[in-house]
């Protein structure tokens, strides 16, 4: 049997790395945007987003990729994905004309015989909503992770699949292709499906709220979540990979559109969504722990220079989206703010006193405080001399402990973290 | 849940409702310091529940002025009272309606929130378990639906200074009891907690929504609250504090802050420790 060929239907975050993928497991892939620009940057290698390993998986098996922004170039596939990211807005509401718009332009090029594999994010519902032959149509749960999504794309856990009724096989094109990539595939109806990855998402949201609660908590006590959290993983209810890590509330733009996309469905529905609700509100309340993490450490702020290392809302992307970085700056007004970011290079300035710097070293220069706001791999190199010689003060906040706080505090820094608390300081303003 | 408007500038002269009291008196002397113009009117210059008191005071406002609106005859614990502080601010309605202002912004209280709230931010849900918040809750009612003024309703927690006039139970009361070597009585052991904020900083928060123009709601209250037990023995001298038998269950309240530091990135909220001992001696 032939090996099927693939399509992927727009070509943002979620359709690059998951035809990389693709092709990666052996299958020729045709890639297809309307935006000739784009297709002419894919063409030449030039990959508009950041992931590790992205880079040299796409040199890897350029041969099998290829590009078009015609979209008569996807007759030649046997399973076209639509892969377009739904954008959201700031409260987290999707917008899908885009995806409607990309299917009425594909719908009527794909050979008779091909799929449509909804890929993309969508609401409960959209899929069988579709005008396109649903014997044809499936749906298949993403999990992408930003800065980890090709890893995500290439070694699912299991692939979902929504189909149009339960417990009929999936066409065999789509069992040989899924099947390469050797998990367990589980198929059900379209609805369970597509409720499935919103299933997913509030299990991550609803344990990492009760970390980042416990974590405050631990703070405010004395106690310290890092100890706490192991004895977490332990248990077999819970579980070694359980989301038990302080942060600063939800962002990136996926999580936060399945908590609205559930309120929605509640109050549509009837159902009740209080729960819910508090996850949208704790995530608002942690979003801002840098800002009176600051305020805390520098009452006489408006004369501070601030060190912000990382601008991205996680290590290893550039997506800014509800970034707790941006949040702090945006609201520093004046105070000066260097910031660095590895990959962010941002096009407006997020606040009056904001500049940003090129050189990790730069942000750091007679800073009264270094604030380690993303936590990027490099940051981790620093330490109390390095700080000691750059900075004019000696204030560290590293909500996600990069650092060895202990060795900070001993240099004679206040260092600020998430789920334990710092060195008593008596000053008053 | 307060937005500044982009090029205000200082207003050309506050209205004060409510001269004589705590905030309205604190407000006025930080206005005159920054060379604002005042007009302060007290119950004697206006009585706000005397038959044309609207037409009285549309009388007095000018189109470009800011006003402040202060007064309310508290505490608010009888419906009669709770009637008189409505027909207050529906005189005031009623006058801006006639002679509206540039902004209009509101004295409230964070009696608005319902005592389980124990981390209290603006988008809490007000639900008064008194009179008193229930006033408050009205009248911001009553000057949001019933004017369509620019309008900033600012929310302030317990206050402290030395020329509070009541002696309440708190800072106020505890400082001048150390002063004259009495003890200091405790409900309970004083364990409930509570934010105490310097008159001096509600007059500058006053001052600065005054000159942004600000519109929406503001809690005024440090972030950072205390035992009345702590509370005591920041003020107690060599005084004795003395608990007495617990009457009613604890309750604590505190404040998310973080809209005041989003608002007012340059400001500071002076803590008890450094605010209350020159200043609430009384």
């Amino acid at each position: 049997m032939t090996k099927p060929r693939i399509g992927f239907a727009g070509l943002s975050h979620l359709g690059i790395c998951s035809g990389v993928a693709a092709a990666a497991r052996g299958f020729d892939v045709l890639g297809f945007h309307p935006d000739p620009a784009l297709i002419e940057h894919l063409d030449r290698g030039d990959l508009p987003i950041v992931e590790p390993d992205l880079d040299r998986l796409f040199v890897e098996h350029r041969s099998r990729l290829s590009f078009a922004a015609d979209p008569a170039a996807l007759r030649v596939c046997d399973i076209v994905y639509l892969s377009y990211d739904v954008p959201t807005d700031d409260k987290g509401e999707s917008d899908l004309a885009p995806v409607r718009a990309l299917i009425a332009e594909i719908g009527p090029h794909l050979a008779p015989h091909a799929l449509l594999v909804i890929l993309c994010q969508v609401p409960p519902g959209f899929t069988r909503s579709l005008p396109f032959d649903a014997d044809r149509l499936y749906y298949q749960v993403e999990t992408l992770i930003f800065g980890r999504a090709v890893e995500r794309a290439l070694k699912p856990e299991r692939i979902i699949v929504g189909a149009p009724r339960s417990g009929e096989p999936l066409p065999a094109a789509l069992q040989q292709f899924l099947a390469a990539f050797e998990c367990p595939i589980l198929p059900m109806r379209y609805e369970s499906a597509e409720l499935c990855k919103i299933s997913i998402n509030l299990c991550l949201v609803a344990s990492v709220s009760v970390a980042n609660t416990l974590a405050d908590l631990s703070d405010r006590l004395g106690a310290d979540w890092a100890e706490i959290a192991p004895a977490l993983r332990l248990d077999q209810r819970i579980g070694r990979f359980a989301y038990l890590k302080p942060g600063l509330g939800i962002s990136g733009g996926n999580l936060e559109r399945d908590l609205v996309s559930v309120c929605r469905m509640a109050d549509r529905l009837g159902g009740e969504a209080g729960v819910v609700r508090g996850f949208i509100a704790d995530s608002a309340y942690r979003k801002n722990w840098l800002l009176r993490a600051v305020h805390e450490a520098l009452p006489q702020r408006i004369a501070a220079r601030l060190g912000v290392l990382g601008l991205a809302y996680k290590e290893d992307t550039a997506s800014t989206k509800n970034s707790p970085s941006l949040a702090l700056i945006g609201a520093l007004g004046e105070i000066a703010v260097a910031a660095y970011d590895p990959v962010v290079r941002l096009t407006d300035r997020p606040s009056a006193g904001f500049v940003q710097v090129v050189d990790l070293d730069e942000a750091c220069r007679d800073a009264d405080a270094v604030i380690l706001a993303t936590p990027w791999a490099e940051f981790r190199g620093l330490d109390p001399a390095r700080l000691k010689a750059l900075m004019r003060g000696r204030t560290i906040i590293d909500p996600y402990a990069m650092l060895d706080g202990g060795a900070f505090e001993a240099a004679g820094f206040f260092y600020r973290t998430l789920g334990r608390p710092s060195a008593v300081r008596t000053e008053h303003p | 849940m307060i937005e500044h408007h982009p090029g205000a500038k200082p207003p050309e002269r506050v209205v004060i409702l409510g001269a004589k009291g705590f905030v309205a008196g604190a407000s006025a002397a930080r206005l005159a310091c920054a060379g604002v113009p005042v007009l302060a009117l007290g119950r004697a210059d206006l009585d706000l529940v005397a038959p044309g008191a609207d037409k009285a005071l549309a009388s007095q406002l000018r189109p470009a002025d800011a006003l402040l609106f202060v007064s309310a005859k508290a505490p608010c614990k009888t419906p009669d009272l709770l009637m008189e502080n409505l027909a207050m601010a529906h005189a005031v309605a009623a006058a801006l309606a006639v002679s509206p202002v540039a902004h209009l912004v509101y004295i409230s209280s964070d009696a608005v929130y319902g005592e389980g709230e124990t981390l209290v931010r603006e988008t809490s849900p007000t639900m008064p378990t008194s009179l008193h918040g229930l006033m408050h809750v009205a009248r911001e009612g009553l000057l949001r639906f019933g004017t369509k003024l620019p309008l900033a309703i600012l929310r302030p927690s317990l206050l402290y200074g030395a020329a509070d006039p009541h002696n309440g139970y708190g800072p106020n009361q505890f400082r001048r009891l150390a002063a004259e070597g009495k003890p200091i009585t405790l409900f309970g052991e004083g364990e409930e907690q509570r934010d105490h904020v310097l008159i001096d900083d509600v007059a500058e928060i006053v001052y600065r929504v005054l000159v942004q123009r600000s519109t929406g709601v503001l809690n005024i209250a440090t972030g950072r609250s205390l035992s009345f037990r702590a509370v005591a023995e920041l003020a107690r001298g060599v005084s004795e504090i003395v608990g007495t038998p617990r009457r009613n269950p604890i309750s604590h309240r505190h404040f998310d802050i973080t809209a005041c530091l989003q608002a007012f990135p340059d400001f500071t909220y002076r803590a008890i420790e450094a605010g209350l001992p020159d200043r609430s001696g009384g």
